[in-house]
């Protein structure tokens, strides 16, 4: 009689996905460095014909930062007016990606593993579940190892009952699936819609997915927790390192455009 | 679709055509604009002509250019995504006829750059479709014509030209009760006109000379115009042709040597000679070109003159090229305000002002084309027709959403600052019934402008 099942260490998907994450990396960098590198070789900058302007007058400091504000909340500010739906289901979208992302308690530890000043952060992490938030700052329970009220002594509070990995999670595929279903609206509509799209998406939603199952222990087995932690880390991976290659990089170029539309718009007016 | 071009497209010639633009257009900006497109769509609720079908919404359009560049400068575009789509290296032939017809179908307004969340310039990668489909001679015929005649000058040849030229700098002498002084070298103020303005609206051109004699400002007038509304080949996309216009242009600018070139327009000339006319001549001008509520605006902030206040509702139209290509969004604001208590703002305004969709790369109204065309002698032939006709669906589409907004804030005068957005607007006004009248801000200013001591 065994007092526990026999359990293959070392032989899941999760080991695999760890051990490809330093070569995900790598892609990431060569792609990016790729990407960015083909700008700088067909840059050349614009010549400033008015230098001086004596009809226009100067634009203060003051107003430059105020436009730079607006230059960045005017897409959000017209599109929430224009055309609400998506445009809230847009910016929730990101914002609950950007929370599980970045302050979800296992990414959090995930990535102080590897960049170890993220762990300053850990004060903002967010819970797995609610059950677990009842762990949280101003409910506090007992845990039983320390470790783990360091993680959900948080500052978040009562809060902790929403802004919780589940609940975020179950959002975040409620959203993807509206955009999932706008593209399949859009190609019904005969417009163009591009492998990038869906690619992403999907990639997004598949991966989402797992790491809910994973972090549901659906099914309830440590094999198939395992290999469903590997299967959502590799995706992860996937969608890592072929984002110089798709439209996920706008995370990175969003802040250059936008930059770039200020500058032309307050120092040059206008010019394109 | 609609197919607005019916003259027989050359596959070969579109081919040429093709690679000449791309290969030689491709920059950073342009290559950020074609591989940083999310495809989110935002950028359809800015385009005046998202009414006219969905496939109109800026990123749907712009993406022919973002195939033909992906298919010559990405890895992705060069392997695969030529067999699975999203790179082409060149056109069928109903891809040429869709981009025939997408490329009248922008005014190169800007509202989907400031409405996308990453910047980009959607207009500017329909305006490389425009250049290819010049390239390609898949053009309006009449619109051809008329950019030859400016190109060459022989629209100074014709003597119904010369003679509307040579009324208006009689009428401005009457008004003014002196004569004109015309090129005057050294000047301070350059008073720009095209042929265009003066026939459209030459009260605004004479109202502005009337301001500029009451303040008793040193200014000049043109001989004759620099050309029909020049340069044309911008909007059209013939890039050499326009050079050769702004080239005329500059040197005009240079001889006369003002201080300022103060225009009445702020169509798709004012950022042209403001801006792209010295960054593609690669010089920097010692003159200041200035929309006139630019001047205005400065002089009456400097105190040079009083206005009489009207006590009725009014509000303004920020036209495209003005505020968001141009960035002049607060000048004419200072003149309004003391214009009238009453000013209101439309809904939409400043960078997302609604674009009236006669401007830029769609050319002013069909009748005025046709005015003209009738003018030069030239005869619209079926094709012309079918794209005029097109044309005036796309002003009644955008002119609705402006007439509604317009009729938010029952304004009992809206005040613009060009030539086409008047025209425009004035037609959407007929059209919809609605209760305001439109005006070029000239013409009510010049009559409550009080110059200080007089
Ligand atoms: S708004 Fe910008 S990013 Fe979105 S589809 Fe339009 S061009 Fe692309
Ligand atoms: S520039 Fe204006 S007309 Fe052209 S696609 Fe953009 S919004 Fe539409």
């Amino acid at each position: 009689m065994v007092a526990f099942p026999y359990y293959p260490i070392g032989n899941s998907l999760y080991n695999v996905a760890l051990s490809l994450f330093i070569p995900t990396i790598f892609f990431f960098f060569a792609g990016a460095t790729y990407r960015i590198g083909r700008y700088l070789i067909t840059y050349h900058s614009p010549l400033d014909v008015n230098p001086s302007m004596p009809l226009r007058g100067k634009v203060s400091g003051g107003e430059k930062i105020k436009d730079l504000v607006n230059t960045v909340a005017n897409s959000s500010k017209v599109g929430a007016k224009r055309k609400p739906i998506t445009t809230i289901v847009g910016l929730l979208m990101h914002l609950t990606l950007i929370l599980i992302i970045f302050l979800l308690a296992q990414h959090m530890i995930f990535w102080a593993y590897y960049i170890p000043p993220y762990s300053a952060l850990f004060p903002l992490a967010i819970p797995e579940s609610a059950e677990d938030g009842l762990l949280a700052l101003t409910m506090p329970g007992h845990p039983t190892t320390t470790m783990a009220y360091t993680f959900v002594n948080d500052i978040w509070g009562p809060l902790t009952v929403i802004l919780n990995g589940q609940i975020l999670t179950y959002l975040l595929m409620v959203f993807l699936a509206i955009y999932l279903a706008h593209k399949f609206y859009a190609l019904a509509e005969r417009l163009v819609i591009r492998a990038g799209d869906w690619w992403f998406f999907l990639l997004l939603f598949i991966d989402v997915v797992l790491g809910f199952l994973a972090s549901s222990h659906i099914p309830n087995n440590v094999t198939w927790y395992d290999n469903l932690l590997g299967a959502h880390i590799l995706v992860a991976e996937i969608i890592i390192a072929t984002l110089p290659f798709t439209r996920g990089f706008h995370m990175f170029e969003f802040w250059f455009g936008k930059v770039r539309e200020w500058y032309f718009m307050t120092f040059r007016r206008g010019a394109k | 679709m609609s197919t607005t071009i019916t003259q027989q497209i050359d596959l070969e010639k579109l081919k040429q055509a093709i690679d000449e633009v791309v290969y030689t257009q491709i920059d950073s900006t342009i290559l950020y604009y074609v591989q940083s497109c999310v495809n989110c769509k935002a950028c359809e609720a800015g385009c005046p002509f998202s009414a006219d079908g969905l496939e109109y919404s800026p990123v749907n359009k712009a993406e022919i250019t973002r195939q033909l560049v992906r298919a010559r400068f990405t890895v992705w575009g060069m392997t695969i995504g030529r067999v699975i789509g999203g790179a082409k290296k060149y056109l069928k032939l109903d891809e040429a006829q869709t981009l025939a017809d997408y490329v009248w179908h922008c005014t190169d307004c800007g509202s989907c750059m400031f409405v996308c969340p990453m910047a980009i310039d959607s207009g500017a990668l329909i305006e490389l479709m425009k250049q290819i489909s010049f390239k390609a001679g898949i053009i309006p015929k009449v619109y051809k014509e008329l950019e030859d005649l400016e190109v060459s000058e022989k629209y100074w040849d014709i003597k119904e030209i010369q003679d509307i030229w040579n009324g208006l700098i009689n009428k401005i002498g009457e008004t003014i009760g002196k004569s004109v002084q015309l090129d005057k070298k050294n000047s301070e103020i350059l008073l720009y006109s095209s042929l265009y303005e003066a026939l459209v609206y030459p009260d605004v051109i004479i109202k502005t000379a009337k301001i500029l004699d009451m303040l008793g400002k040193d200014w000049t007038f043109m001989s004759k115009p620099l050309g029909i509304r020049p340069p044309i080949g911008i909007v059209i996309g013939d890039s050499e042709g326009s050079v050769e216009v702004m080239k005329r242009i500059y040197e005009y600018f240079k001889e006369i040597n003002p201080k300022y070139v103060i225009m009445t327009s702020g169509g798709y000339d004012y950022p042209t000679l403001r801006y792209r006319m010295h960054e593609i001549l690669k010089v920097k001008p010692n003159y200041e070109v200035a929309h006139i509520t630019e001047a205005l605006a400065k002089w009456y902030e400097e105190g040079e003159f009083e206005i009489e206040q009207l006590d009725e509702v009014i509000t303004w139209h920020d036209p495209c090229q003005l505020s968001k290509r141009g960035g002049v969004i607060e000048p004419p604001r200072v003149l309004l305000k003391a214009l009238s208590k009453k000013f209101k703002e439309l809904p939409n305004h400043g960078v997302n002002t609604l674009c009236c969709s006669g401007g830029g790369g769609s050319c002013s109204l069909p009748s005025t084309i046709e005015n003209l065309a009738k003018m030069i002698g030239y005869t619209l032939d079926e094709s012309d027709k079918k794209f005029l006709e097109d044309r005036v669906k796309s002003l009644k589409n955008a002119g609705k959403k402006k007439i509604e907004e317009i009729n938010k804030i029952k304004p009992q005068k809206v005040l613009t600052g060009c030539p086409v957005c008047k025209e425009s607007i004035g037609f959407s006004i007929d059209y919809y019934k609605a209760d305001s009248k439109v005006y070029h801000i000239v013409e009510i200013l010049a009559d409550r402008i009080k110059v200080k001591g007089k």
